[in-house]
Parts: structure tokens; C-alpha cells; sequence
């Protein structure tokens, strides 16, 4: 297999992981109690998780080497999603 | 190198077609999503009490498994490409044995969840969460026979066609982004 293209998968593959581990510390934000809303761990958790799923589309899914239109239509989507999950959250929340 | 020819060495992985599903899917799943956090934000306190029950880090390993799967699909489709086939197959098994711990994992969580009480119609809150994860169950199935076909083409010289290998491996990735925002909205939103 490519050494290069190996490589790099196995660090996409490794941040991904990492990012998601550091998602466990949000358990202790509420300090063992009740969960509590918050605005700013939600849209935190939301925007990680839209970074996430943009580096497995355009790395694990090849769309960085796709056509431009593909990549278009796909940012486009997750900046639509972006928008409808915070737009809701905060406007029924804040 | 020039934007001409840039423009040349670009290609759509897999077959259109199957993009053209995978945003579709996007799509439906981003309405179902938002449906979601529409009910949350009406029934707050209801919503964040009944999520304390779950586990986050049960939902972390979820992640980390799809994770993992998808990076060997991604590598099943490399070393398809290369030619090394063996390679390929083994990494197709890899995305495999990933996907049954997930499934296994996801079944024994719903058996637990029961086990203490919260089924279907308990509340809102595990109402979506059994419709979310159930969804996300079913097309993780469907992406065993996705895994399956990839697995034909590549075991005999005969067939090996590159662009079904990576089709197959399109709609896995697709079943790992969507378990990445359904963790996040579940597991980890306040």
C-alpha cells in the first residue's frame, strides 16, 4: 500500500479518535450531578462533531479528490445541518 | 501541478449515483435530527434527565469501533487500488469484525437500557433515542451486504471492478458520519 496515502489515513484515523476521547471529560462538567442545559457544550459538541464528519468525507471518503461540485454540495449540506441544529437549539433555549 | 490539471486527476470515488444517495440520506437524517432538538428544546429538564441514564462512554466506544471501520474500508479501497488484493480483503474483514462489535455492543446497550426500565414509550426522549439508533442499526446492516459485495468483487480475478469496491465503501463511511452526529445529540448535548 502507498506509504504516503497509509499514513495519512492512520492520522486522520488517530486525531478522529482523539477528538472523540476528549468528548468523555463532558461527563464531568456537570460535576456528577443532574445534567444541566448548556449552550456552550452544545454547540461545542455540535460543531465537533460537523468537523469530524467533514475530515471522514473529504479524507476516508476521497471527496478531497472528487470534483469541486462534490465538495460544494457536501460543505453545503453540513453548513445547512450546522445552521438548522444551533439555529433550533438556541432559538428554543436562549 | 496546473488547475487544468488538477482538474483532470480529479474523480468522484465510487459510482455518482451512490452520492447522489448518501446526500439524500444526509438529508433525511438532518431533518430527523432536527425534529429532535425541536422536541428537546420544548421538554428540556424531561430530555437531560432521561439522557443521564446513558452512558457516554458507552457511546465513546461506538465512536471509536466506527471509527475504526472506516478507517479500514478507506484502506480496503487503497490497497484495492494498488492491486494488492490480499490486503484489500483483509481490511474488508477488519471493517467486518468492526462493525459485528458494534452491533453487539448497540444490542447488549438496548438490553441493558430495558433492563432498567426505559423502553420505547418510557418518554420522549428514549423514544428518539430508540428510533435514532434503530434507524442508524438498520442501515448498519445494510452495510454488511455493501461490505459483502465489496468482499465478492475482490476475491476473484474475474470480477474486481475498483468503482463497486469504493461504492460499497461510500455508503460505510455514510453509516459512520451519521453515528458521529448521532452520538453528539444523544450522548453529549446539554
Amino acid at each position: 500500500m502507498n506509504a504516503i496515502s497509509d499514513k495519512r489515513m492512520m492520522v486522520v484515523w488517530l486525531a478522529l479518535s482523539a477528538i472523540t476521547l476528549t468528548q468523555l471529560g463532558v461527563g464531568s462538567v456537570d460535576g456528577g450531578q443532574a445534567l444541566r442545559p448548556n449552550a456552550a457544550l452544545t454547540a461545542g459538541a455540535i460543531g465537533i462533531a460537523l468537523f469530524k464528519v467533514r475530515v471522514i468525507i473529504r479524507e476516508f471518503m476521497e471527496v478531497r479528490h472528487a470534483p469541486v461540485l462534490l465538495g460544494r454540495l457536501t460543505d453545503l449540506w453540513l453548513a445547512l445541518a450546522g445552521a438548522s441544529l444551533l439555529g433550533c437549539y438556541l432559538v428554543g433555549t436562549v | 501541478m496546473t488547475t487544468a490539471a488538477k482538474a483532470q486527476h480529479r474523480f468522484v470515488p465510487g459510482q455518482p449515483d451512490m452520492w447522489a444517495f448518501v446526500l439524500f440520506e444526509a438529508l433525511v437524517f438532518t431533518a430527523y435530527f432536527v425534529v429532535y432538538v425541536v422536541c428537546r428544546t420544548r421538554s428540556l429538564d424531561l430530555f437531560l434527565q432521561s439522557q443521564a441514564h446513558l452512558d457516554l462512554r458507552v457511546g465513546v466506544f461506538h465512536t471509536l469501533v466506527l471509527l475504526a471501520s472506516s478507517w479500514f474500508v478507506a484502506r480496503c479501497v487503497q490497497a484495492a487500488r494498488e492491486r494488492s488484493f490480499r490486503a484489500a480483503l483483509t481490511n474488508a474483514y477488519l471493517t467486518m469484525l468492526f462493525g459485528f462489535v458494534f452491533l453487539v455492543s448497540k444490542v447488549l446497550e438496548w438490553a441493558a437500557k430495558l433492563d432498567e426500565g426505559f423502553g420505547f414509550t418510557t418518554d420522549e426522549f428514549f423514544s428518539f433515542y430508540y428510533f435514532l439508533t434503530a434507524i442508524h442499526f438498520l442501515h448498519l446492516l445494510i452495510g454488511f451486504v455493501a461490505l459483502g459485495i465489496a468482499v465478492h468483487q475482490l476475491w476473484s480475478p474475474a470480477r474486481r471492478s475498483q468503482e463497486l469496491v469504493e461504492t460499497c465503501a461510500t455508503y460505510w463511511h455514510t453509516i459512520d458520519f451519521l453515528w458521529v452526529l448521532i452520538f453528539a445529540l444523544l450522548y453529549v448535548m446539554r
